[in-house]
């Protein structure tokens, strides 16, 4: 039997284009405030795990250059990478030690500093997010490429339109305009988004999130921990769920939809034993817009082929059934690969407390989910959090 | 204050198997196929996860097929820069192999495709 885990601490970095500190020093700006917030220190932590995919960063093994600069040396003996679900397998080690009682604190910090390369580099790098030899090699895929197949093969089957992409996008920048850590901070409207460059048609520039750079943290404890510290507000993961799938896209043998996001779904809904109609806030995986449009349907929150329909009738917004990614979400609030999980964690531990001030969605079940995607559909994983 | 950092520079080799390359050359394609169980292969494994075995046979892939999706990529990665904007698509073929292809032609998704290849890589023509 596992023992109950509860998230007592989160930070989030300022994200953006951020020349102006290191990868460690933009790790310790979200590790300071998880300190802050729960009230602990380095030496009470038993387990660090850092997750990075670091490629695209000067330190291609960040993870010690992390644990010196911020007091964590003899506490990182790893880190992880799930493509840009780092950041939720990350969350995934550190509660499993907690879980498990091999550790009563585990902290997962997960960071990218991804501007330090080229855009043709850093595209070049996410084109090989599937099977290099079977697929970049010969047909020069990118990562937007992947993303375009399922939004193309979503439009043919269930008529989803670019206009109804688009609203996930103009839903982002307005909320992201809101939230001062997000990456852009201005509104953008349905004709500015279709008429973006198109980058892998269907999908836009502004279909697409940007190349970011952060860092976020959270801080994991026993339920005898939190008693013991007696922490006042912490927030249960009550469930998680982790799937993947082919790495070779063509495999996967239909694409409207990621298999990894419905198996990781179901597993968390029961260990949580709730329905999707429980959930009242979520982050759901928004790379790009068709991302959140087949995240609602693989979640559940819709039928398979209404997620169009479901961002058109406003029912994502803040005060719909279900607030989706109300910080911004990857699209506005930035994708620093490593941190975004982390940082989803951040942004539904905010909600479920009350913190989330103008951003707040109204809750009474408090009962959050977060949603991680890794590479293009090749992992997934969900965890429903309550207070 | 910015400053050029020491640039890495990846060269890599990597391999195929010669049947494969050969195959194209002749503007076939084939997939592996395991003599114990029956399990095709594509992309073409040596090994059978299925049955454990390592006998395979290569067999020849249908050039008939159905678009299932594609995508028009403008912004081109390193090692394309120099193609003119393609398709990218996944073509199911008449034998159930999912398989990607550059589509040449007008693309639509439920179209047919008579797949062939242009010596280096499999192309689907719409027809
Ligand atoms: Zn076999």
């Amino acid at each position: 039997m596992t023992r109950r885990v509860a998230v007592i601490g989160v930070g989030n970095s300022k994200f953006g284009r951020r020349d102006d500190v290191s990868v460690q020093e933009l790790a310790w700006e979200s590790i300071k405030e998880a300190l802050n917030d729960s009230g602990v220190s380095q030496s009470d932590i038993g387990l660090v795990v850092v997750g990075s995919t670091a490629y695209r960063g000067i330190e291609l093994y960040p993870a010690p250059i992390v644990a010196e600069y911020s007091g964590l040396t003899g506490k990182v003996p790893l880190r992880v990478e799930a493509m840009c679900a780092t950041g939720l397998a990350a969350a995934l080690s550190a509660y499993t030690a907690v879980a498990s009682g091999l550790v009563d604190m585990a902290m997962a910090v997960g960071v990218d500093k991804m501007t330090e390369v080229d855009t043709s580099t850093s595209l070049a790098i996410g084109g090989r997010g599937g099977n290099y030899q079977w697929e970049y090699h010969f047909y020069g895929t990118t990562f937007p490429t992947y993303y375009a197949l399922y939004a193309t093969r979503h439009m043919a089957v269930y008529g989803t339109t670019e206009e109804q992409m688009a609203l996930v996008s103009v839903k982002a920048h307005k909320y992201g305009a809101m939230n001062p850590k997000a990456h852009f901070q201005k509104p953008v409207t349905v004709e500015e988004v279709l008429k973006s460059r198109v980058i892998s048609w269907p999908i836009k520039l502004l279909d697409s999130c940007p190349i970011s750079d952060g860092s976020a943290t959270a801080i994991f404890a026993s339920e005898e921990k939190v008693k013991e510290l007696k922490i006042d507000s912490p927030v249960w993961i009550t469930g998680i769920g982790y799937a993947n799938d082919y790495a070779y896209v063509a495999r996967r043998g239909e694409w409207v939809g990621f298999k990894a996001t419905q198996l990781a779904a179901r597993q968390a809904y029961n260990m949580a034993k709730v329905t999707p109609n429980d959930i009242e806030v979520a982050t759901v995986h928004d790379a790009f817009t068709i991302a959140e449009i087949m995240g609602y349907e693989d979640l559940g929150f819709t039928e398979k082929g209404k997620g169009g329909k479901f961002i058109e009738e406003g029912q994502s917004e803040k005060g719909g059934k279900v607030g989706v990614n109300l910080f911004g979400g990857l699209k506005a609030k930035g994708h620093p690969l490593g941190a975004t999980g982390l940082s989803m964690i951040y942004e539904i531990t905010k909600q479920l407390r009350d913190e989330a001030d103008k951003l707040q969605q109204p809750l009474k079940k408090y009962i959050g989910l977060v949603h991680n995607v890794g590479g293009t559909g090749h992992f997934a994983y969900v965890m429903v959090l309550r207070r | 204050m910015q400053v050029d950092a020491i640039p890495l520079s990846i060269k890599y080799k990597i391999n195929y198997p010669d049947e494969f390359i050969e195959a194209v050359k002749r503007g076939e394609i084939v997939a592996t196929r395991c003599k114990n169980c029956g399990s095709v292969y594509f992309p073409p494994q040596k090994d059978c996860y299925n049955c454990g075995k390592n006998e395979m046979e290569w067999i020849k892939v249908s050039n008939e097929g159905e678009i299932m999706t594609y995508s028009i990529v403008s912004q081109k990665p390193q090692g394309f820069e120099n193609y003119k904007d393609y398709i990218i698509g996944i073509v199911r073929t008449k034998d159930g192999i999912n398989l990607m292809a550059w589509i040449k032609g007008q693309p639509k998704v439920g179209g047919k495709v008579r797949l062939t290849t242009d010596d280096t890589r499999i192309i689907g023509e719409v027809v």
